[in-house]
């Protein structure tokens, strides 16, 4: 009982926290890979960028809060700009052309943060502090927060995708882009703007996770392996796979922590990813035939 | 000989071999001429991939990283021929490719580039860390290979012609490959995987066999470089070296081989100049794909297509 409360509870609050903002993330590559057939090399850098964005605003007007906001913003123009200059002359061209693309894409950005803000490791203080009492144990006020905004966010995208007119079109715009065309919708205009929303929403959990993590101009790059793998486990293009992939690698990598060792625990999740796409080539919740 | 080898190939290759005779070419260009060549013959074995079957694989590092640790493991042991260590090389990356490639061929696109990625990935952690072989640091200091008992590569020069002989074996090899019937399989697989299956071909065996070769190919020129460095490290690893591995290949031209061995030799190039000038080379490396996939997805073989009105066309 002292060991459920003490390490294994924690341990499991941990791993939700973590899979929930690696949902937010998540959840932006599986729409773009759904509506561009691109897998977005550059999406790690999106949330490296969101991490110094909230930086460079909390420098200004230190307040937290108010980068919460501009920074997902600022990262959402960034994302629209590079969308309409780069991939919108790619859309009639294989996808092939697109994925060496955004690896372009990530050794600029990662380049150009290094340049203005440099290499070193930078921390972020959280704007909540303090613990509180829970289930017998303690556990940080900010952890607490993370895991609600990340709630809040997973369920707003939901109710976004379900509801709106917008989050309907752009679901309308992966099934059938020409379709949606041939309707009179501004398709380019969807994916744009979706690529901005997904920019923004990468910047967000690099900005909600930079306090409990280091920001340094690599992040993105190991960020974005597990970003794949929780994507490939949900099912390429299965919004609602991604986020409970997100969960199950957020918490098996918090709880295999407490038998092995971190390396051994990374080589763990990609064995296994590699299990599940043989048992189960199409991952939790991907649709038979679906872009392969 | 005429429809495997061109006489430009044969003209090219004498003059590259009489490169070291220039008076400028100190042990540093002979350097830097081998990572030219070993690259470029590199993403020539990518190019059998990602030109002629349509194949991304984001896990050539792998291969790479594999074949020199298994020259410098060997070397630091004290086992000193070459051929030993290229009979390593060749089994170690030749096991890990039939694993890789019997997973990874299952699929098609995307899945087939994320699963190169991950397995390689898997390659990387492990070896970063092992301490038997070095952990993070990786294995440093090893003596060079022996191409004979009395004859140890142990010059820059020697080394040149060492990294020649490879280039030009496997550009053979990829020449041969490509006129042959397997090879055209392979661009049929390329522009149709279905119909090539209705064809009766097994698709997912020729795969196999093309990633096997090119993995092969990437392995011994991996096994080649301790003898230049005398080192191999976890981050010959790291999946950011597959990428750029692709970008030697784009910047060359797809499907064309000859594309790509210019393309890596560029890359290399590039590289030395402009890091011995500024610190960003990265940017300069990042825009150079952008310019290239944007503006000329045929690479730098492609500019003769664009200025000859050849019919321009975008092939991968």
């Amino acid at each position: 009982m002292d060991y459920l409360v003490a390490v294994l509870l924690p341990q499991l609050l941990h791993g939700l926290v973590f899979g929930a903002a690696l949902g937010l993330l998540a959840l932006g590559l599986t729409v773009i890979f759904g509506l561009l057939g691109v897998m977005n090399f550059a999406h790690g850098e999106l949330y490296m960028l969101g991490a110094y964005a909230g930086i460079a605003v909390v420098g200004v007007t230190h307040s937290f809060w108010t980068a919460l906001i501009v920074a997902p913003l600022a990262v959402g123009a960034i994302g629209a700009v590079t969308e309409v200059v780069t991939l919108r002359p790619l859309y009639r061209r294989e996808p092939l052309y697109g994925l060496i693309l955004t690896f372009g894409l990530a050794l600029v950005f990662r380049e150009a943060v290094r340049q203005i803000w440099g290499g070193d490791m930078r921390r972020i203080q959280p704007p909540v502090t303090g613990s509180t009492p829970l289930l017998g144990m303690v556990y940080p006020n900010y952890r607490l927060f993370l895991l609600a905004a990340s709630s809040i966010l997973l369920l707003a995208i939901w109710l976004f995708f379900t509801k709106t007119r917008a989050g309907i079109l752009v679901r309308a715009a992966v099934q059938d882009a020409e379709m949606l065309d041939g309707l009179g919708v501004n398709v380019p205009r969807v994916f744009t703007l979706t690529f901005a929303g997904s920019a923004a929403l990468a910047a967000l959990a690099g900005l909600l996770l930079a306090p409990i993590f280091t920001v340094y101009p690599q992040m993105g790059v190991e960020m974005i392996l597990l970003a794949f793998i929780v994507v490939i486990l949900g099912g390429m293009g299965s919004m609602g796979g991604s986020v409970v992939a997100a969960l199950v690698i957020g918490l098996a990598q918090s709880l295999l922590t407490l038998w092995m060792n971190p390396q051994r625990v990374a080589i763990a999740i990609f064995a296994l990813m590699i299990v599940v796409l043989i048992v189960r080539p199409r991952g939790f919740f991907g649709r038979e035939g679906v872009l392969e | 000989m005429s429809r495997v080898l061109s006489w430009r190939a044969v003209v090219v290759g004498l003059l590259v071999a009489l490169l070291p005779a220039l008076p400028f070419m100190s042990k540093f260009y002979l350097l830097l001429a081998f990572d030219a060549l070993l690259f470029g013959a590199i993403a020539m074995s990518l190019d059998l991939l990602i030109g002629y079957t349509g194949l991304v694989s984001f896990g050539h590092a792998a291969f790479f990283g594999l074949g020199a640790y298994s020259t410098a493991i060997l070397l630091e042991r004290g086992v000193l021929s070459l051929w030993a260590c290229l009979v390593a090389a060749v089994l170690v990356v030749g096991l890990y490719a039939l694993v890789v490639s019997y997973f990874a061929t299952a699929r098609r696109g995307i899945y087939f580039a994320l699963l190169t990625l991950i397995f390689a990935e898997v390659v990387y952690t492990f070896s970063r860390y092992t301490q038997t072989f070095g952990g993070s640091d990786g294995i440093q200091g090893v003596p060079a290979p022996r191409l004979m008992p009395a004859f140890a590569i142990d010059t820059p020069l020697r080394n040149y012609y060492v990294v020649l002989a490879y280039l030009a074996l496997a550009y053979l090899v990829c020449r041969v490959l490509v006129a042959s019937h397997f090879g055209k399989v392979l661009v049929a697989i390329r522009e149709n995987e279905d119909r090539a299956r209705f064809l009766g071909y097994n698709v997912q065996r020729y795969k196999m066999a093309v990633c096997l070769i090119s993995a092969l190919l990437t392995g011994i020129g991996g096994a080649l470089y301790p003898g230049r460095s005398a080192f191999a490290t976890p981050d010959l690893m790291l999946w950011t070296v597959s990428g750029e591995f692709i970008i030697m290949v784009m910047i060359g031209g797809l499907g064309t081989l000859a594309g790509p061995v210019i393309g890596g030799a560029f890359f290399v190039l590039l590289q030395e100049k402009v890091s011995s000038y500024v610190d960003w080379y990265f940017m300069v490396i990042g825009l150079v794909l952008i310019v290239i996939v944007l503006f000329m997805p045929r690479g730098l073989l492609g500019i003769r297509a664009m200025l000859g009105f050849k019919q321009w066309r975008a092939t991968a």
